[in-house]
């Protein structure tokens, strides 16, 4: 019979084979040696992953300086899309970044206990490196392997999206608040797709004609701003779930369940009216959702301090706490309706 | 019966004492207690001191190779010494200190009416043949002095012995508690799910996973 | 990383522990009291002098005593509350350990006796400013309705001088001083307000609940308690712990210290730590004061009215030990009735050993409940009714000691056999009962000859089962043992001793005969000495009493300022 544990910690009897035997962690989700930990690996993984993508995805073509001293190449239909596609890639970076730290900390708090559980941090990763990649590619014209990133990155949300429902309805319960507070959260995959989607939009504007451009079958400008409204709700709901969790106990938990659905209803209006139509109102409204969504960053970075112990206790407040990296998908979502309405207004602009 | 394993190898919940899931009063309040040595005792005399030391290793054995065995009989000497009570007391029974000074020189009678010597000279088989007479209520000696010697039993000795034994971090070791919690408490609380900083339960074959992680719960 | 002023004070665990010692030495005192929110901090208090006669003299400061305390100070009454136990910063004071928490327990000595003499101490009693609520479990549940006329509507135990629709307007209000996290929707009883904080999520000791009652075809629901789940003010989440019944030291806790005193304290009330009241003076038959005991020696604090909120053992004995020639057999005891009716409730419970790691220390005890049986009155088959009362049964999370004192006295483990089981600890789930007992007029506290240490006679607690009590335990473990078997436990046992809570020993009523206060809480007897705790409660019925004492000082607050001479 072993012995009992001790005040100091002694191994087990068995151990005792020899020097330099090397624990083996079969309790680990992957086999792994003691010494580096899971989630040292997982990242690494992911890094490469989307380092991976990044060098697949070629060397971009800059439109640098250079060639614009002599003929310009581009007309200006076709700056409008290429800028509007590096603002969407922008987009779905931020979104699949949110997905990529969200996934990765609950997750962990999750211990990885199905191995599915790593998916989207690598997925996330993977649509990260392509959608940066697209971020900083000024030339018109799509890349194949961009393409398959983003699509992988809409298929892993949805099937990501089944497996939460799943999880949800088998607790015990089933489909009641309860578990939709404090199950998988139902909503979060969604945001991978929605990156996915941003990403495909991306490539789909660089493809379009220039001087019409258009995604399935209907002008891009305003299909992309109704579905970025649609995506802004659908974003909200989620917020509004979770800070319905939190009883509202800070008024600016209220600002991400009331500005965007106000920003949404801009978007629709805009997709309402003709082209070449100037849309300053609509892009304060999206200018205010992506400095909100930042800004929430700080916001839950002050919950997290308010846990018991604060940030010194970070180890439980860090996933207990209001999730940090989750503000951040809302300026997706408003980078690619600010997207939407340069392809409307017809004009790229800057801040 | 089961027997009593290893089940929470390389488990120490010191190892977590100077995290956040100790504060600054808990780190006191255990500091003293592990002060206290098997020895120590100022509530009961010499001649008692051995007899408590007896039951305390009837009602809680120990290892026999464990190094540094939980000093039961000077927890409970520390207890009645302090004058720590329960807050109630059943009519039939005196205070707690005079209970266990009246119950042990009563145990000490009927050890010798019975087998002709001391409580804590006897074997393992009488000590606890004796004990489960009392734990029955059989025992009648007058030195009893009219207190049950089943209210003795599950009052005094089950309820300070225990407890005892239970408030100090070996025993925690061995049940693969979790330990002093404050200001970091727990996140994973669905079945089969521990945070990094609990103990890990060895599975059958899988002894050594749960010690590399029971090393971890200290970081 | 806190911003000053708006985080939470918690957040720093590398403060030291503090250099006074609250135990011996009163902190309320020199205009001054403990900032129970911050380590190491004071809020001013105002004070009064002994011989200034103060409108109200309060004599505990637990969930009737803290309340009513909290409630009369800002009607502008100037109050003094006595407690006899410490005054507790919980953030530098408790220790995540049981045996040293024990502190919080009122353990002068009690003698208990009867067929079933009751576990006192840690299990029902508290002695620190705050009361019982410093280390209570925290289950905040409203009476059925049906239970303010137990007589009439259903033919037991006496009706409560109360109507219920006025109890639930001071339920609502109570919840929301103590931000109550509990369940969207509440699947018993008549609508309530939406609790005000979200239900906790549940640990595994709570999903086995919940898999028991749906396999066994009832509703079940996470518990509504008063811990926090969001931030409030100064106070932080909970952390999931465990160690609630030992005392909260992150504050999360909703306890009386935390909510109600700072608002007294901030009204201008005066609380007085370590000081223990033995008599109640009267002249006249009207209460003119309190002789207190408090730093070395008994002094004598002037006041119009007196309120009494020991709970059910000290009220009684207080009342009793306050006897005079003009009132030979205790104040407020014309009806004979002070010290009678002493209702607990039953504690069974049924414990099964899991394949699953449950792990149940984490998180507050009792995070799933079932209130079925409080709102069935039939039953059927195997679980038909023959008794009156009802129950609610929740899981619970006992830590080490607790565990083994229950596997030693109930399990009747010890030697290698209680090791090896506690072994399996982690592995272990169980349910239990917060049930209904009858009022008895055997059941009774009295004043033995036995003096305490302030040389005053020690309480004698009487305690027997009637066969309706019986009747309801048998029903209970029956129930909750095949709801833990049906949820996957295996050997699976009963506890079958244990009772809680303390109520009815200066019960309310319409009638002076058969009543010691009416329904404001005034005793028939002297119409300025008043009780405001546990005792009051004619019935139990089968839910934690907490709520519902809070309820009840609300309302006397309420009716004291009502019928005040202007």
């Amino acid at each position: 019979m072993p012995t009992l544990p001790d005040r100091a910690p002694c191994p087990p009897e068995r151990r005792h084979g020899g020097p330099g035997t090397i624990l083996k962690r079969r309790v680990a989700p992957v086999p792994v040696e003691a010494a580096v930990h899971p989630v040292v690996v997982l990242a690494a993984v992911a890094a490469g992953a989307g380092l991976l993508t990044w060098f697949a995805a070629g060397r971009s073509k800059r439109l640098g300086p250079a060639p614009s001293e002599g003929r310009r190449y581009a007309p200006r239909g076709s700056a409008v899309t290429a800028s509007a596609a590096q603002r969407l890639n922008h987009a779905s970076s931020m979104l699949a970044a949110s997905v990529l730290f969200d996934s990765g900390l609950e997750h962990y708090r999750g211990q990885f206990f199905n191995r599915a559980m790593y998916t989207p941090v690598i997925v996330s990763s993977v649509t990260l490196a392509s959608s940066l990649h697209g971020a900083g590619d000024t030339d018109p014209g799509s890349s194949q392997v961009r393409h398959a990133a983003q699509a992988l990155a809409g298929l892993t949300g949805l099937i990501g999206f089944c497996f939460h429902a799943y999880n949800v309805g088998k607790r015990e319960g089933g489909y009641s608040l309860q578990n939709l507070f404090y199950a998988a959260p139902i909503g979060a995959p969604m945001a991978l797709t929605l990156a996915g989607l941003l990403g495909l939009a991306a490539e789909r504007v660089r493809d379009a004609d220039p001087d019409k451009p258009r995604l399935g079958g209907w002008p891009a400008g305003r299909m992309l701003a109704l579905a970025t409204a649609g995506m802004l709700v659908g974003t909200t709901l989620e917020a509004g779930l979770l800070h319905f969790r939190g009883a509202f106990q800070n008024p600016a938990m209220l600002v991400p369940v009331t500005l965007p659905p106000l920003a949404a209803a801009l978007l629709v209006r805009a997709a309402g009216q003709p082209e070449g139509a100037s849309q300053v109102g609509a892009k304060w409204g999206m200018w205010a959702v992506s400095s909100m969504g930042v800004g929430g960053v700080a916001f839950h970075a002050y919950g997290v301090a308010r846990m018991m112990g604060g940030w010194d206790n970070w180890r439980q407040n860090l996933i207990d706490g209001p999730p940090l990296p989750a503000p951040p998908s809302f300026s997706g979502v408003a980078l690619g309706g600010l997207a939407a309405l340069e392809l409307i207004e017809r004009r790229r602009f800057r801040l | 019966m089961r027997p009593r394993q290893d089940l929470y190898p390389g488990y120490d919940v010191l190892a977590k004492r100077e995290s956040p899931s100790w504060n600054a009063k808990t780190r006191a309040v255990l500091d003293e207690r592990l002060a206290i040595g098997p020895e120590t005792h100022r509530f009961f005399d010499e001649a008692e001191w051995p007899t408590m030391k007896a039951i305390a290793t009837r009602i809680v054995p120990q290892p026999a190779d464990r190094t540094t065995p939980v000093p039961v009989a000077a927890l409970v000497d520390h207890k009645l010494a302090i004058g720590e009570h329960d807050g109630y007391r059943d009519a039939a029974m005196p205070d707690e200190r005079e209970a266990w000074r009246q119950g042990l020189r009563a145990l000490d009678a009927e050890a010798r009416a019975r087998f002709g010597s001391r409580f804590h000279q006897l074997g393992a088989w009488a000590q606890d043949q004796l004990l489960r007479l009392a734990e029955a209520g059989g025992l009648m000696d007058p030195a009893w002095q009219g207190m049950p010697s089943k209210l003795f039993f599950k009052h005094r000795i089950l309820g300070d012995v225990v407890k005892a034994y239970y408030a100090h971090p070996t025993a925690w070791n061995e049940i693969g508690w979790g330990g002093p919690a404050s200001p970091r408490g727990y996140v994973r609380m669905d079945f089969d799910r521990r945070d990094p900083w609990e103990a890990a339960e060895a599975k059958p074959g899988r002894e050594d996973e749960a010690y590399a992680e029971n090393l971890r719960v200290g970081d | 990383m806190r911003i000053p002023g708006l985080g939470n004070a918690a957040d720093n665990p590398k403060h030291g522990t503090p250099g006074d010692d609250p135990e011996h030495h009163p902190r309320a005192r020199d205009g001054r009291a403990p900032n129970v929110m911050r380590i190491g901090d004071w809020v001013p208090m105002r004070q009064h002098r002994d011989e200034d006669e103060v409108d109200f003299a309060i004599v505990g400061t637990g969930a009737g005593g803290g309340t009513l305390a909290c409630r009369l100070a800002e009607y502008g009454f100037s109050v003094v509350a006595f407690d006899a136990g410490p005054y507790f910063r919980p953030l530098e004071d408790f220790a995540s350990d049981e045996s040293h928490q024990s502190k919080l327990y009122w353990t002068d000595e009690r003698i208990v006796d009867g067929e079933n003499p009751l576990q006192m101490g840690s299990n029902n009693s508290g002695k620190a400013v705050g009361g019982s609520t410093v280390h209570y479990a925290m289950v905040a549940l409203r009476f059925r309705p049906d239970w303010f006329k137990a007589r009439t509507l259903m033919g037991y135990g006496a009706d409560w001088p109360i109507d219920w629709r006025e109890m639930w307007h001071y339920y609502d209000q109570v919840e929301d001083d103590l931000k109550i996290s509990g369940p969207v929707t509440y699947p018993w009883g008549p609508h309530r307000r939406r609790y005000h904080r979200r239900a906790h999520e549940m640990n595994a000791a709570a999903k086995v609940l919940a898999r028991g009652a749906e396999a066994m075809g009832i509703y079940w629901t996470p518990t509504p308690l008063a811990t926090l789940s969001a931030p409030r003010g100064d106070a932080p989440p909970c952390v999931y712990r465990g160690f609630c019944t030992l005392g909260c030291s992150t504050n999360a806790k909703q306890s009386v210290l935390v909510t109600y005193l700072p608002r007294a304290l901030k009204a201008g009330a005066e609380i007085r730590d370590l000081a223990m009241v033995g008599r109640i003076e009267t002249r006249n038959a009207r209460a003119t004061g309190v002789h207190y005991h408090r730093e070395g020696r008994w002094r004598f604090q002037r006041a119009r009215n007196v309120v009494v909120a020991g709970y059910a053992i000290e009220t009684p004995r207080l009342l009793l030990m306050s006897a005079t020639p003009e009132f030979p057999d205790g104040l407020a005891n014309s009806s004979g009735l002070v010290g009678r009716n002493l209702t607990v409730q039953g504690n069974q419970a049924v414990w099964g050993v899991f394949d699953e790691e449950i792990r149940s220390y984490k998180g507050p005890p009792s995070l799933a409940i079932s209130e079925h049986w409080n709102y069935d009155d039939k039953g059927s088959g195997p679980f038909a009714k023959d008794f009156f009362g009802g129950y609610s049964y929740m899981s619970q999370g006992p830590l080490p000691q607790l565990w083994a004192s229950t596997q030693a006295s109930a399990h009747g483990l010890w030697g290698e056999a209680l090791v090896a089981e506690m072994q399996r600890y982690n592995h272990v789930a169980g349910l239990k009962v917060v049930s209904e007992y009858m009022p008895q007029e055997r059941n009774r506290v009295t004043l033995s000859d036995v003096k305490d240490r302030y040389g005053l006679p020690v309480a004698r607690i009487t305690y027997s089962w009637c066969d309706n009590d019986k009747a309801l335990n048998r029903h209970a473990l029956k129930f909750l043992r095949q709801a833990l078997e049906a949820a996957g436990g295996r050997e699976v046992w009963d506890q079958g001793d244990d009772t809680c809570h303390l109520n009815g020993t200066a019960r309310m009523g319409d009638d002076p005969s058969t009543s010691v206060v009416d329904a404001d809480c005034r005793s028939w007897d002297i119409p300025n000495l008043w009780v405001c705790d546990g005792s009051v409660f004619p019935t139990v019925g089968g839910v934690n009493p907490s709520l519902t004492i809070q309820a009840v000082a609300l309302r006397t607050a309420d009716r004291i300022f009502a019928t005040r001479r202007p």
